[in-house]
């Protein structure tokens, strides 16, 4: 106590608070930069960890793994049948009804969800020899993949390895194999029906390994993993490192986010970098950018990846393939409780690099902090200092706030219905043209115009505060993205139209889209958008309406011309 | 001259019932959040206790009800829903209207309009929400502030009955008749009002008695159980995460430690500050709401409620910005760390503990700075004298 009193006096003498104070706006810039130069600085060497598989019981690759020549006649077999079915153009129906067959063959139980929207789904139970069937593993492969290509190799290599697995006796889980038509919608469908509606169920599923292996090549280059889920939830980092673990065992080579394996392998700060950043962009548009499978999963307590192959020349084949998955299921069985608790944040750098939740943390809290400040800013340096907090500006821009958090709900709503992504971008293109269209007509009060700024400010931050541990990526991203707001001051109206121009969550998320996207060009991001929100529950689109474009409309407001207040009263009445 | 304090009120009822008619489902969900519903505020475990009353059952054989005797009684005679809603906004608005005499009470030492206590209790999220859910926390609070109100206005014997009856129903508010006593002047009426709530206190219980099927079992079920935190329940309270990380032969002892934090600050509350009374019963009720084995938002905006009466001492308070700042996030953030832990299971107990924490400490911040600017005043007597800085030692 002593030590911060002395520290208090130490303030106190030297004035530093007013000083401080009076630095507000430039101390909430400083706080943003530091928070992007801490996210930069991650991948610096010392800054990361090398990944290890935390729960022992996993032990990858401990055991031998059988799927080899001995199946590679039968995988080519059931390859020709599909590819027959899939070039007669036969209807999802009858394949499923075709695979369903073989499957009931080597003592599957199997069932057929239906699903008019989302597309059909085939399932079947493989009841563990060993277990008491309150857990499950689960092996999908969609019918078609995440670019729409026919997964004809996936989809026979699923057959041959649930054929492979009923002749042994070693699962202690229920083995279920899923057939989707496609990785998404259908997907997710399956996924909820099966928590609420399905007959044939096999327990609590443990974890989830989509494959993706399109085309009938017999060899293929590389694998890579994709675990980013929806609403920023990741998969146990230990089901992600096994898989990693497996693959370079057996000697393949792993991407990550569709970086090339050499520019991984040259393992520098630039190609972590990389990683880092194509990582928190995905998941930041998880859901929106194309859907690989393993997303369905997410907000079920299920742990899952998808296993791409990349490639029709290299030196390994298909059964290769089908290792990864026979060992993780293996290691996966091992399991006697859940995954370890502590691995459910974390950013990859690298298949084998990591950082961990309290190193990457801290830059999202500053970016948040220095809109906190920024509210500050806007209540400490004017001269509206000393109104009274019951003053009726405060509980106008109070009045005020709710009233935009009310239009921002009504038009993501009503965006839901009809969806008309132009008229969205032009609207938000007009209002901060508003100051220059209506000029002196329609002004604000002046101390008004503050107040308006320190709740957005305060609003935004509380934003972020509260979605950084729920969806790191989303609020990171948001916060970088709607930095410029920060800047939007009552001088100039030309920087100020700018400022917010850049800042509009629906310019802005259209222009990253079309920069880095290419699945999501033109206005596509808006359908999709929504198409997550409807079919996939995926929340981004009402987080970026709730929780962005409220402070965004309080900000444009704020910038129309000001009138200083006291307008002479209205002479009071004698009698 | 009462138009706008009438007004509120009536904006006080007119809110609570229309959210509860908009929003049918949102009862049921905030009743199953541990932001406003305890083992021993809960709903659900009164409709039970109504329930088993009118069919002949023991309350509290099944171990679920908590609540006492007579409110379950009280609520047995309410049959439909919509008269329930009612009630309670009806009963929130009893407490604005109080609010409202109190600040009338002070009109002469505190500057506000006499109509804001009541407006910001009425439109203060936390109240209107534990309104909503219907936690039982509601029929404490307004004994709380009719004995606060009826001890301002010298009627000793309703002050004494209704702080008896707050504490009949949740047993730790009865610990506020020790700063309730320096309400009143001379040795006579502080005798009066000690006998007086021991005699409602004793009839109560005897009434709960007679309507237990004389049974003295709903003893054990209401203060035994919350004495001894037999539920080990998550909340915002600072008990359950160490009873729930410690080894069973310290829990009696760790038990009885907590209870005496509980009572400790009371007694030290009441003796500092004798001179203004009214003002140690309002910290003492803030010590209580952080230091119960289980609070909830609701008593926490009952609580901050009575921070507008502490008016002449803002310009001493040091770090408001702060304790609002942390209020905010902990408000926020603790339904996001508990869906974390128990919805989606990527995170663990330790994220709420930690929210929990954080939601204490914005109390305790508010509680410290108001003594803080209680005791500046002090030193000032009570002439403000804002450029003289004065360091704890």
């Amino acid at each position: 106590m002593s030590l911060v009193s002395r520290l208090y006096r130490k303030v106190v003498d030297t004035g530093l608070l007013p000083k401080i104070l009076a630095a507000l706006r430039l101390l909430s810039v400083v706080c943003a930069l530091v928070g992007v130069g801490w996210m930069v600085s991650v991948p610096l060497e010392g800054r990361y960890a090398r990944t290890y598989v935390s729960e022992n019981a996993l032990m990858p690759s401990q055991a031998y793994s059988y799927f080899r020549e001995t199946e590679w006649n039968l995988l080519r077999g059931y390859r020709t049948q599909i590819e027959t079915l899939v070039d007669s153009n036969a209807t999802i129906v009858a394949k499923n009804e075709a695979v369903a067959s073989w499957l009931r063959e080597f003592g599957v139980k199997t069932a057929i969800y239906r699903d008019e929207e989302r597309g059909d789904t085939l399932y079947g139970v493989l009841h563990a020899s060993r277990g008491d069937g309150t857990e499950a593993m689960l092996l999908t492969v969609p019918w078609k993949n995440a670019d729409g290509f026919d997964n004809i190799s996936g989809v026979s290599l699923g057959i041959a390895l649930t054929r492979f697995f009923s002749r042994w006796p070693v699962w202690s889980k229920n083995i279920i194999v899923v057939f989707p038509e496609n990785p998404e919608g259908a997907l997710r469908s399956w996924v909820e029906a099966y928590h609420s509606s399905l007959d044939l169920t096999g327990g609590s599923i443990e974890a989830a390994i989509v494959l993706d292996y399109p085309g009938v090549n017999d060899y293929f280059d590389h694998v890579e993993v994709n675990y980013e889920g929806l609403n920023g939830e990741l998969p146990n980092l230990d089901l992600v490192n096994i898989a990693v673990s497996i693959a370079e065992h057996e000697g393949m080579k792993v991407s990550l986010h569709g970086v090339p394996c050499d520019k991984i392998a040259e393992n520098n700060f630039w190609s972590r970098l990389l990683v880092l950043a194509l990582g928190i962009k995905n998941g930041a548009l998880a859901g929106l950018r194309k859907v690989n499978g393993n997303e369905a999963f997410s907000g079920w307590r299920i742990q899952s990846v998808t296993l791409r192959a990349h490639g029709t020349t290299g030196v390994h084949d298909v059964t290769t393939f089908g290792r990864i998955p026979e060992a993780m299921f293996r290691s996966i069985n091992n399991l006697l409780e859940k995954f370890h608790q502590s691995f459910f944040f974390y950013i990859l750098l690298g298949p084998r690099y990591f950082v961990s939740i309290s190193s990457y943390l801290p830059s999202a809290v500053i970016l948040s902090v220095s809109f906190a400040i920024a509210s500050l800013d806007t209540v400490i340096n004017n001269q509206y200092k000393t109104l009274p907090l019951s003053s009726k500006y405060n509980l106008l821009a109070l009045l005020i706030w709710a009233a935009t958090l009310f239009v921002s709900f009504a038009i993501a709503q009503l965006s839901l219905k009809h969806d008309s992504p132009q008229t969205l971008l032009l609207t938000t293109f007009l209002i901060p043209l508003g100051p220059f269209i209506v000029k002196r007509a329609f002004t604000i009060a002046d101390p008004l115009s503050y107040r308006l700024k320190t709740i957005a400010y305060l609003y935004f931050s509380l934003v972020l505060t509260s979605l950084l541990m729920v969806n790191f990526p989303l609020a990171f991203g948001m916060s970088i993205i709607a930095f410029p707001m920060i800047f939007v001051s009552k001088s100039t109206r030309t920087k100020n139209v700018f400022l917010l121009l850049l800042s509009n969550p629906f310019i802005a998320i259209w222009l990253i889209c079309n920069w880095f996207e290419p699945d999501l060009q033109g206005p596509a991001v808006f359908s999709r958008l929504i198409y997550a929100w409807k079919h996939l529950n995926c929340w981004t689109w009402f987080v970026i309406c709730l929780g962005w474009l409220p402070t965004w409309l309080l900000l444009a407001l704020s910038t129309f011309d000001t009138h200083q207040d006291q307008r002479p009263k209205p002479p009071a009445k004698t009698a | 001259m009462w138009a706008r304090e009438k007004w509120v009120l009536f904006a006080c009822v007119v809110t609570r019932l229309l959210v509860s008619l908009l929003f049918p489902s949102l009862q049921q969900q905030l009743d199953k959040s541990v932001e406003f519903s305890t083992p021993f505020t809960s709903y659900r475990s009164l409709r039970e206790g109504v329930y088993m009353l009118n069919n002949g059952f023991q309350p509290y054989n099944g171990g679920v009800v908590h609540q006492a005797p007579l409110l379950v009684a009280m609520m047995s005679f309410i049959e439909s829903d919509a008269l329930v809603a009612l009630l309670y906004a009806l009963l929130d608005a009893v407490v604005a209207y109080q609010l409202t005499c109190i600040a009338q009470c002070f009109a002469a030492s505190v500057d506000i309009p006499i109509w804001l206590p009541s407006l910001l209790y009425s439109f203060n999220p936390l109240v209107l929400l534990s309104c909503v859910s219907r936690s039982s926390v509601i029929f404490t609070n307004l004994c709380i502030s009719t004995a606060v109100l009826s001890a301002l206005q010298g009627e000793i014997v309703v002050a004494s009955i209704a702080i008896a009856t707050a504490g009949y129903m949740s047993l730790y508010p009865m610990l506020l008749l020790i700063p309730l006593l320096s309400l009143f002047d001379g040795k006579s009426a502080k005798t009066k009002a000690v006998i007086c709530s021991s005699l409602t206190a004793v009839s109560l219980l005897a009434l709960s008695n007679v309507i237990c099927y004389r049974s003295w079992d709903f003893l054990e079920a209401t203060y035994g159980a919350l004495v001894r935190f037999d539920k080990l329940f998550p909340n915002l309270g600072l008990w359950w995460y160490f009873f729930i990380e410690m080894f069973e032969a310290f829990l009696p002892f760790f038990k009885a430690v907590f209870n005496v934090v509980v009572l400790s600050f009371v007694g030290p509350i009441t003796l500092r500050f004798y001179k203004q009374p009214f003002y140690a019963f309002v910290l003492s009720l803030g010590w209580i709401v952080i230091t119960k084995p289980y609070p909830t938002l609701g008593d926490a905006g009952f609580f901050l409620s009575f921070i507008p009466f502490f008016k002449p001492l803002y310009g001493y308070l040091r770090y408001s910005v702060l304790s609002c700042l942390l209020l905010l996030h902990a408000v926020l953030l603790s339904p996001i760390f508990y869906h974390l832990w128990v919805g989606l299971g990527s995170g663990n107990s330790n994220f709420f503990y930690a929210i929990t924490l954080v939601y204490a400490l914005a109390l305790a911040s508010t509680v410290v700075d108001l003594c803080w600017a209680m005791l500046r005043m002090d030193y000032d007597q009570g002439k403000p004298n804002y450029t003289l800085k004065i360091t704890q030692i």
